[in-house]
């Protein structure tokens, strides 16, 4: 009986023991690891010791695996610079904003800069989940008073700077040229109209002879590029005063279209495919982010460039950026900030450009061109990327993902036919204003 | 007076009773802790607007007026109904046919056995992202198949049609651990069933169908239950794991796949209402306890219990 009691205080004790071990104590260590899913990279080992931060550790948060080339690695440069290690977390980019989100919400400092999208930058700076860099900033040589317009509109009415844009990516056209070429098409240029685009579309879709698509005119709009085509047709899209999506006749107009140019063959339908039909050769035209710039290199079997997306009412583009901010719980806020000067800097944007294609949010480091990525040998109309960053606005990127995603999945039904364009806006409407504003 | 007449207090009967509660101490803490309190803290952060970041007031039972005026809601509890009865009896009757082909005396059982089960100790998000692939309109591997043996150029959507997508999602859930598990669970729920009633029937010269339904069905029942319940609930809770990587978090096509736990992960992590995710979360908690207790109420009549 004694040895029974023995076994079943040790148990007890045990259980209690894990309990409390496994509710406790979230902050006291050190989380490698601790983001689900995560992997870590680490960058930095410097010697050099010329700034009073020298040795500390800062972790950065991005959703992206840093360039394994070591010299487009910026975090791994930043550290060399600065002498701060700097250690990588990666989240997948899937549940990124939700990650973050959580960890603000718990108040957790495992993580010195989050690099925070759009749509969270708001929500973090009202629960004092960032700190304001002004003070910062006032001491600094970042260039703030350069930054492209639509970057310093949104930090307006957050009662401070809060982030600072790590690059200001847009959306372009990419098209196949060897494929104009032999249909006798001159390529598009960054005025082409809409109009244009849909009958070179129409023109380079090539049909089998059962009547089935072998090559399309141009793929679907992807998850970014569908807000593209409806600002172009006229709406909206985000109102930044009501925080909410505004789209009425030109989603409608839009949707039509491309349901029409699916039913005629010359864009595939929507389906489970992941198969990007662009690289595979497998379609003359692609709306797609600049981004894709470093990802295609001179990896393709074409040749290829890009053009500014096609004007239809008016000339739209989404911008893309994520912002450097640090965490109000990180208790290495100095040599935080001391990394996100060095990647703010000339140096950190120019290698940012290099490795990803996307230009500086900062406009005289832009015009310096680093963004033109050296190993894509076809494009010679580079002049699309400061074209679109001209028509570039903050928009779709600024509103829940869940909202977003909802309208596309309601865009892609009407695209199928199985409902009309006007009832999948007005479903997509609905949702979004069920949903923001909670 | 009255103390000198109380009973001694029986030490070791003490001794027992605590020596008992101690071992079963470490389940409740479990249960407390993981079980108890979670619903408990779902219900209660249903009745506030808390969202992903922490911010959060008392609304009442607003999230639950919100949620009955949706349309998104009463769909997904629509497809949510649809899904579990079908997907409880698909599965239940698939893994009761691989029992009973497994129960057939013959040369390499053990084999069959092993390729039955294979397919279920893959992870599901791992068998939905493969099956994704296979049923793809352009590049998938049903499609090229099916075109290879008609000689046509074979182009179904399968998971964006409306015609296919519960035939693809249906034959993929064949597939998943829960119908591999069941099918051991019959299997060894079938090996139990007395010979000398099979041998009774021969005699009588009773068909092999009923001797399914007047012996076999009968038998096994308890086993049917057993698995019809787990079957519910698996598919209540864990079609979110095949759903998301096939049909995505809107529940593609037209939300036909939307079921509530999607809708909540949707509402959860991509809206970041994490209170009106609760609310979805205590209704999809109703719907299980509901389906349970309905399950349980209609065995009664229907299974059958030897002593």
């Amino acid at each position: 009986m004694g040895r029974k009691k023995l076994l079943a205080l040790l148990l007890s004790t045990a259980v209690v023991c894990g309990s409390l071990a496994g509710c406790g104590a979230k902050g006291t260590q050190k989380q490698e690891g601790s983001v689900a899913g995560s992997t870590e990279s680490k960058a930095g080992e410097s010697s050099k010791t010329d700034s009073a931060e020298a040795g500390k550790k800062v972790t950065i948060a991005v959703w992206n695996e840093p360039s394994k080339d070591e010299a487009l690695n910026m975090y791994l440069q930043a550290g060399k610079a600065t002498g701060i290690d700097v250690e990588v977390t990666v989240i997948p980019e899937s549940d990124y904003s939700s990650k973050l989100n959580q960890m603000v919400s718990t108040g957790n400092d495992s993580v010195d800069i989050y690099v925070i999208w759009e749509n969270d930058i708001a929500n973090f700076a009202q629960v004092g989940g960032i700190i304001p860099l002004d003070d910062y900033l006032a001491k600094s040589t970042i260039k703030t008073d350069e930054f492209i317009d639509a970057v310093a509109k949104l930090s307006e009415g957050l009662g401070g700077t809060y982030g600072l844009p790590w690059c200001a990516a847009t959306e372009l056209l990419y098209y196949n040229q060897d494929m104009f070429d032999a249909a006798g098409i001159a390529y598009p240029t960054n005025d082409w109209s809409y109009a244009d685009y849909k009958a070179a579309a129409e023109k380079l879709t090539k049909k089998a002879a059962d009547g089935t698509t072998e090559v399309y005119g141009s793929t679907l709009p992807n998850t970014q590029t569908w807000w593209a085509g409806i600002g172009g047709a006229g709406d909206q899209v985000f109102d930044p005063a009501k925080g909410q999506m505004v789209i009425g006749d030109g989603a409608v107009s839009f949707v039509s279209d491309v349901a029409q140019m699916v039913k005629n063959g010359t864009m595939p339908e929507p389906s489970s495919d992941t198969a990007d039909l662009f690289a595979a050769g497998k379609a003359a035209m692609s709306w797609q982010g600049s981004w894709n710039i470093g990802t295609y290199g001179g990896g393709l079997a074409f040749n290829w460039d890009i053009a500014s997306i096609p004007t239809d009412k008016l000339k739209y583009n989404t911008l893309h950026t994520g912002f450097y901010s640090i965490n109000a719980k990180s208790k290495n806020q100095d040599s935080a900030f001391k990394v996100i000067e060095y990647l703010m800097g000339e140096e950190g944007q120019a290698i940012n450009s290099k490795a990803s294609g996307n230009p500086s949010a900062i406009k005289s480091i832009a015009e310096k061109g680093a963004w033109k990525v050296e190993s894509v040998t076809t494009i010679e109309n580079w002049d699309a990327i400061t074209d679109s960053l001209k028509a570039g606005v903050f928009g779709y990127t600024c509103l829940p993902s869940g909202v977003t995603n909802n309208a596309i999945s309601e865009f892609n039904s009407a695209v199928l036919g199985q409902k009309t364009p006007e009832d999948a806006v007005k479903n997509a409407s609905q949702y979004a204003k069920e949903t923001i504003g909670y | 007076m009255k103390n000198e007449k109380r009973k001694p207090i029986n030490k070791k009967k003490l001794t027992n009773h605590l020596t008992a509660y101690a071992f079963c101490a470490p389940w409740f803490i479990g249960f407390i802790c993981f079980t108890l309190f979670p619903i408990v803290f779902m219900f209660a952060v249903s009745l506030t607007n808390r969202k992903l970041n922490g911010i959060s007031n008392f609304v009442g039972f607003a999230n639950y007026v919100n949620m009955v005026q949706s349309p998104t809601f009463w769909n997904s509890i629509k497809v949510t109904l649809f899904f579990t009865v079908v997907m409880m009896v698909v599965t239940t009757i698939w893994a009761v046919i691989l029992a009973m082909l497994l129960n057939y005396k013959q040369k390499l059982n053990g084999i069959f056995q092993f390729c039955y089960f294979l397919p279920s100790v893959i992870p599901t998000v791992a068998l939905a992202y493969t099956f994704r692939t296979i049923f793809g309109k352009e590049a998938g591997l049903l499609n090229a198949i099916i075109s290879q043996l008609t000689a046509k150029n074979v182009m179904v959507n399968w998971l964006y049609d409306k015609r296919t997508i519960y035939l693809a999602v249906f034959f993929i859930t064949l597939f998943t651990y829960n119908t591999g598990q069941m099918m051991l669970i019959f299997r060894s729920g079938l090996n139990d069933v007395p010979r000398e009633l099979y041998e009774a029937c021969d005699i009588d010269g009773a068909s092999p169908f009923r001797k399914f339904f007047g012996i076999t069905l009968p038998m096994i029942s308890p086993i049917v239950l057993f698995n019809a319940v787990m079957g519910c609930i698996s598919a209540l809770n864990g079609s979110f794991a095949l759903l998301y990587p096939l049909t995505g978090e809107s529940g593609d096509p037209n939300g036909m796949t939307q079921v509530l736990s999607l809708l909540i992960y949707k509402e959860a992590f991509s809206n970041m209402k994490v209170g009106y995710a609760c609310a979805l979360s205590v209704v999809l908690f109703l719907i299980a306890c509901g389906f349970g207790i309905g399950i349980f109420a209609v065995s009664k009549k229907l299974v059958y219990y030897e002593n």
